[in-house]
């Protein structure tokens, strides 16, 4: 582990207190704001930096399977960043290229939500690094359910996971990011269908500055997250109230392109593409709305998409 | 053994005086409920490759200006109907109609499996797949070469690009049965592996073989 050349902690504080990221939702009143801000307030509550680690989900697998074993738990909140992944990996068995330039990080947050509210994490990480990306000036947009891209390029991606501790057996959600930053090279494999933000506007992306934004972003949707399951929870015995709008979803769908879009689906599309459709909507719970070709309507709670 | 054989019997002639499965339907919520079937009426389960085309209307509820049709997850006959409850407003939960289903002798054997295995359900809706190691262990010798017990990581749910590992917590056994397929969505509560003790091995054969044998 290095130190870091700032202090990731105090560019935090200062940029969830800052007009820049107040600013961006302009629509939410004061206490409220300040409410999503206290529910999201452990992003960063512990901050590893290394310098080159095979994963970051992996180094916070370990340290959550030694709780139990004389160390201190995992604060919810953990986060640990590399400057350069040795074995960065995406879903399934695919490669990830995380060289030097790149934002690479993972995230522990406690199992404390009820499942229907928990599904909504992958979504909520989506909309926290779209938005990040978009304060630097480049018109990203959200591929369902998490794909960060720019003109049908990837910039960025998620992976979500539960890990259950063997030690204590505390349960968190882990939440790899990974953003192309300032790494310009790419495999040639890749070269067509991944760009950087330095490729993009033509300068290195500030990372002292860009962390603290992203983990500021990050503080705000898992905040939004854990006041919708409240809000849900206390209109629970209310028969009368209707289909509540999901600030969550209303978010994700500000940020994403992929309504209107015609996409082929699959569980993993690249190897075993199974139909075409046109995405029509996301439904409450986050669940893809497809129409097919014959008219028919369904909805997909997994799996993932490519545009056509 | 003795007791075992009594206990098989008697399931196998409850089958066969009644070879039937009768399904309950709810409301999903509290609202207004109109009916789309009377009693008698034939509903069909979805259709389609992705099971994609609804099955049967089988009423309508509204709430809020919101109104839902709600479709037969099954084949069969409406046998019992609450009139009663045409146009009222009811509570959530509120049985409406029963429909009786038609089994299958592949049906009956499964049902009576599921009587007598350690039904482990997916615990949300979800596509679900077996880890990589219980995989690996199907591929080389067949599921039911592959003992498990409580606290083995067996299967991961994948909800919304986010994968959690699935712990057992049943009884030590064999995977007898395997009720998904790999990479398919699966509804909550639904079973997704019915596990066998060794000791029933033997009495899980011989319901398959007499059933088999006996149900033409």
């Amino acid at each position: 582990m290095i130190a870091p050349f700032f202090s990731i902690e105090q560019a935090l504080a200062d940029f969830r207190a800052s007009r820049a990221l107040r600013d961006c939702f302009p629509e939410v009143p004061d206490d409220l704001f300040s409410r999503v801000m206290r529910y999201g307030a452990a992003v960063g509550s512990r901050i590893e930096v290394h310098d080159k680690i095979p994963r970051c989900m992996g180094r916070l697998r370990d340290l959550i399977d030694r709780t139990g074993t004389g160390e201190e738990p995992v604060p919810s909140g953990t986060l640990v960043m590399a400057r350069e992944l040795a074995n960065g990996c995406g879903r399934f068995d695919r490669e990830w290229f995380a060289p030097r330039g790149g934002l690479w990080l993972a995230l522990a947050w406690a199992d404390t939500l009820l499942p229907d509210y928990a599904r909504l994490l992958p979504l909520a990480a989506g909309s926290a690094c779209c938005q990040a990306v978009r304060s630097r000036g480049v018109d990203a947009k959200l591929k369902w359910v998490n794909d960060i891209h720019w003109q049908g390029r990837k910039l960025g991606g998620i992976l979500c996971e539960t890990f259950c501790g063997k030690g204590a057996g505390d349960r968190y959600h882990i939440i790899g990011i990974g953003i192309n930053c300032n790494n310009v090279y790419f495999p040639p494999a890749l070269r067509k269908t991944s760009v950087s933000l330095q490729d993009i506007l033509g300068v290195p992306v500030d990372l002292d500055e860009f962390v603290p934004v992203l983990l500021g972003f990050l503080t705000w949707h898992f905040g939004l997250v854990h006041l919708h399951e409240e809000q849900c929870l206390a209109h629970l015995h209310d028969e009368l109230r209707g289909e509540g709008v999901n600030p969550v979803i209303q978010a994700w769908r500000r940020l994403s392109d992929t309504p209107g879009r015609k996409v082929v689906y699959g569980y993993d599309v690249v190897r075993q593409p199974l139909y075409t459709a046109v995405a029509r909507d996301v439904d409450q719970s986050g669940g893809l709305v497809l129409a097919l070709e014959n008219g028919e309507t369904v909805i997909e709670t997994g799996g993932e998409i490519l545009y056509l | 053994m003795t007791q075992q054989e009594i206990h098989f019997d008697e399931i196998i002639s409850r089958y066969r005086s009644d070879p039937f499965h009768y399904v309950d339907i709810h409301t999903i919520h509290a609202g207004q409920v109109r009916y789309l079937v009377e009693e008698g009426s034939e509903v069909e389960g979805p259709t389609g490759e992705w099971k994609q085309v609804p099955g049967t209307p089988l009423y309508e509820i509204t709430r809020e200006r919101n109104a839902k049709l709600i479709h037969s997850q099954t084949n069969g006959v409406v046998s019992e109907l609450r009139g009663e409850l045409e146009g009222e407003f009811v509570e959530a939960g509120e049985k409406l109609m029963t429909i009786r289903h038609p089994l299958k002798k592949k049906e009956i054997i499964e049902s009576i499996l599921q009587e007598v295995l350690y039904i482990f359900p997916a615990p949300e809706r979800a596509r679900y797949y077996f880890s990589m190691d219980i995989q690996s262990r199907i591929d080389q010798k067949g599921a039911r070469s592959v003992f498990i017990q409580p606290g083995d990581e067996i299967i991961t749910m994948s909800l919304m690009k986010r994968d959690t590992p699935v712990y057992y917590t049943g009884e030590a056994g064999i995977i007898h049965s395997i009720y998904f397929k790999p990479g398919a969505s699966v509804d909550q509560g639904v079973p997704l592996i019915g596990v066998c003790p060794k000791n029933k091995l033997q009495l899980i054969q011989k319901i398959i073989t007499r059933v088999k044998a006996e149900w033409e």
